[in-house]
């Protein structure tokens, strides 16, 4: 057994008038001498301790206060102690103890039953504590009930409330209950004592209802199966329903295949021609350039809008250098076909991949770079320095010495005449064309692989800048260059003093959107008497310059396979144009 | 936003225990008076209010910042109205005349006006105060000025003759609630409240008291 000290183990003021305290005597049988507990007590503004009044009246080890020892707001402390020493003290103040005795005089009525006679209501009352003196107001009290059948172990409880009466809905009448009620006083925290337990029972009034029969439980296994069912003929309905935007919803359609930029009905109408020239126009394509092979393996390509007015953006944009510079819309690729998937890492900007979700830029993006692109594949443009143009697979090469904005490759050079802002792009191509004694400006095509991908070549550096527009004074133009440029042309045809036709030259160009077509090609070519027309020769060394093959309006030319022999040092490569009488020298 | 916290609190905790705006005049007219029967309601309702902010006022400070330190044990000390001489039980209480009652009712708010207005400001400097004993220490102070005007109201319905002297403690613990050693300072807090808490519980039975006795002779 532990050692227990006594203990005082409360004190207690039912009706704040009197108060009590109890404590426990412990388990002390060492002492020969019985010991006698003592409770003293003190008041807060008293010196001693004076010993309790009252040790029955309470009960045993107790002690008991009576109204004249009394005084509610006041500090007490007791302690409790034999003769050598204490055991236990308290401190409290009567108003902070107060726990009423339980009420008096439970019963209840019946207020009325449901219709079935299954259920009724009764109204319980009571009577408060009668040692509380409610009635003088000295004491205010709250009463909390509790209710249960009598079968059940858990009582229900109501809320505190300060009326002696209250009404009980809903009580089955076939089953009896019982009802228990304490108080307390209204501010404080702890109730006092349980009353006497009140029982209910219907049938001693004569209303029990003995054939009733047992409140049906809820039905869960039919809830289940309607439920079931219900979803189930929402599930078919939805799938049968003609409301695409509800079954997408609910159902999301898998994704069928598509690929950005190419729109499906061009490939399933257009001539092979089209799509061809269409599928050319960017030197980062992989179709085989078979022409009896209708399909492309790989698509990377956008295509843009027969959008006047976006061409005519694009071409500021093409002229402009800062377009030029920002560019790099020519991809390093390799030759691998079925490039299907999406953003290949190595390739930073793949507009054209084969993707939809790819890519978010715009359209006029999009045609953007295309008209890039093909501007990059028509007319390579003059380089500052000494590198040699590599194949046409390692354009980002080409696009580092494009950002450097003076070694931009272009088949054609922007139609600067026709649009005022790339005026100045084009004099500094010219200007670079003047400085750049010892680079080549033109790359030549040295060959078209059977992916139909052109290989550049270096060009040579005889070829270079007589860029001089103003020493364009002769018709004949070399033949070294491969390509032809439109500022060359211009110019060339300024020099010759051809008036009419540049403007020809200008607004088919312009029309074009900066591209030759073969009409404005041939008309400029014509004019200086250079044929377009050559005939493919099979094995070729590097050939100096690639004829025409087809020139599909407005991307671009087809060029064909061919290589020319190279042509002598004597052919001056004023403006890179072919006259007819080159041409036929080099020709066989 | 304490503000804001203490409205919302304050009307929560009145529409909870039933006291609300009442109109002072419920048809309008123009030289209307509330009956002392309304008047008493209205003072008791708030009583009582301010007895139970008190209250959890001071359990929660119990709870939060007493256990462990023993004051408990001190707190067996005077409070600045003591020196009022309040009844102490039920007999003084039904023995003592009405209006001296009221004017001893009036004298323990009186004197408690103060205290409170820093005891407000006091409470918001103490580390880490929980909102809730802040906004309760402010609509406790508010209530009391309600509760003082009414019963300053009473008073003057009731009273028949001269008005006696007011009945005023002073409060000078001010200090110790500004002490820099926050034991020392907690100490002076916990005896406030705990003084609060009882005096705010002498107000709400004298109130009481005296509504049983003057409105329904005795036969709430």
């Amino acid at each position: 057994d532990l050692l227990q000290w006594p203990q005082i183990s409360k004190c207690r003021s039912p009706e704040m008038e009197t108060f009590s305290c109890f404590w426990t005597a412990g388990n002390f049988y060492n002492l020969t001498v019985p010991r006698i507990l003592q409770l003293l007590y003190k008041k807060s503004n008293e010196e001693d301790w004076k010993e309790c009044p009252d040790y029955m009246t309470s009960g045993q080890n107790s002690c008991y206060f009576n109204a004249s020892y009394t005084s509610v707001w006041t500090p007490y402390c007791v302690q409790l102690a034999s003769k050598s020493e204490v055991y236990d003290k308290k401190c409290f103040s009567v108003d902070e103890i107060v726990l009423p005795d339980p009420p008096v005089n439970l019963n209840w009525t019946l207020l009325n039953t449901s219709q079935t006679g299954i259920h009724g209501d009764i109204q319980v009352r009571w009577d408060p504590p009668p040692t509380a003196d409610v009635r003088k107001g000295w004491i205010t009290l709250e009463y909390e009930l509790q209710y249960k059948e009598v079968n059940e172990t858990k009582w229900k409880e109501l809320k505190p409330r300060l009326s002696t009466m209250v009404p009980l809905y809903s009580l089955k009448t076939a089953r009896d209950y019982e009802i228990r009620i304490r108080s307390r006083q209204r501010t404080s925290e702890k109730f006092g004592e349980f009353s006497e337990i009140l029982y209910v029972s219907f049938s001693q009034i004569g209303i029990g209802c003995d054939h009733c029969t047992e409140e049906v439980e809820f039905p869960w296994f039919l809830v289940v199966v309607f439920g079931v069912c219900g979803l189930a003929v929402t599930v078919i309905s939805i799938m049968l329903s003609k409301q695409p935007r509800l079954k997408m919803l609910i159902f999301p359609p898998v994704p069928v295949p598509k690929i950005k930029g190419i729109d499906p009905d061009l490939l399933k109408k257009g001539k092979l021609d089209e799509v061809n020239s269409i599928l050319a126009c960017h030197d980062n394509y992989k179709t085989q350039l078979y022409i009896d092979d209708l399909w492309v393996e790989f698509i990377e390509l956008d295509i843009e809008d027969p959008d006047e007015k976006n061409r005519a953006s694009d071409t500021d944009r093409l002229l402009s250098e800062d377009h030029l510079k920002s560019h790099s819309s020519l991809g390093a690729k390799d030759d691998d076909s079925g490039r299907a998937s999406c953003c290949e890492p190595d390739i930073p900007e793949t507009d054209f991949s084969a993707s939809d979700t790819c890519d978010a830029t715009s359209d006029s993006d999009q045609f953007k770079k295309a008209t890039e692109k093909e501007e990059d594949l028509l007319c390579l443009d003059r380089q500052d320095n000494d590198e040699a143009l590599p194949s046409l697979a390692n354009t980002d090469l080409q696009r580092q010495h494009r950002s450097t904005q003076s070694e931009n490759s272009h088949l054609w050079a922007p139609f600067g005449d026709s649009v005022e802002s790339p005026r100045p792009s084009v004099h500094t191509q010219i200007s670079n064309q003047n400085s750049l004694a010892s680079s080549d400006f033109y790359a030549q095509v040295s060959d078209i692989t059977p992916a139909g991908r052109v290989v550049l070549s270096p060009g040579q550096k005889s070829k270079l800048g007589r860029a001089q527009h103003e020493g364009c004074t002769e018709p004949s133009f070399t033949m070294d260059n491969t390509y032809f440029c439109e500022a060359d042309v211009k110019k060339c045809i300024a020099v010759t003093s051809h008036e009419e036709n540049e403007p020809r030259v200008q607004e088919q160009g312009y029309n074009e959107d900066g591209y030759f077509t073969t009409e404005s090609l041939t008309t400029t070519v014509a004019n200086f008497g250079a044929s377009t027309a050559a005939a493919p020769s099979s094995e070729m060394p590097v050939a100096d310059y690639t004829s025409i093959h087809i020139v599909q309006s407005p991307q671009g030319l087809v060029l064909n396979a061919t290589a020319l022999p190279v042509p002598d040092k004597e052919f001056n490569t004023s403006c890179g144009y072919v006259s007819t009488d080159q041409l036929n020298k080099i020709m066989p | 936003g304490l503000l804001l916290a203490a409205l919302l609190g304050s009307h929560m905790l009145l529409t909870k225990e039933g006291v609300t705006s009442m109109p002072i005049c419920p048809n309008g007219s123009v030289n209307c008076q509330l009956s002392l029967e309304e008047l008493f309601d209205r003072a008791v309702k708030l009583s009582h209010y301010i007895h139970y902010l008190s209250s959890e006022m001071f359990n929660e400070f119990d709870e939060r910042y007493a256990q462990g330190r023993g004051f408990i044990a001190k707190a067996v000390n005077s409070c600045h109205t003591a020196s009022l001489t309040t009844p102490e039980d039920k007999e003084q209480a039904q023995q003592i005349h009405h209006e001296d009652l009221l004017n001893l009712i009036l004298g323990v708010l009186r004197s408690w006006n103060d205290p409170l207005i820093h005891l407000a400001s006091e409470v918001q400097r103490i580390k880490e105060a929980p909102e809730t004993i802040l906004w309760k220490a402010v609509e406790i102070e508010e209530q009391n000025k309600r509760l003082l005007e009414g019963m300053e109201k009473i008073v003057g319905r009731v009273h028949s003759g001269e008005v006696e002297n007011e009945i005023y403690t002073p409060w000078d613990g001010l200090p110790s609630l500004q002490l820099a050693d926050e034991d020392s300072r907690l100490f002076a807090f916990y005896n406030l409240l705990h003084c609060l808490r009882r005096d705010s519980h002498k107000i709400d039975n004298y109130l009481k008291v005296l509504k049983c006795r003057l409105i329904h002779d005795n036969n709430c």
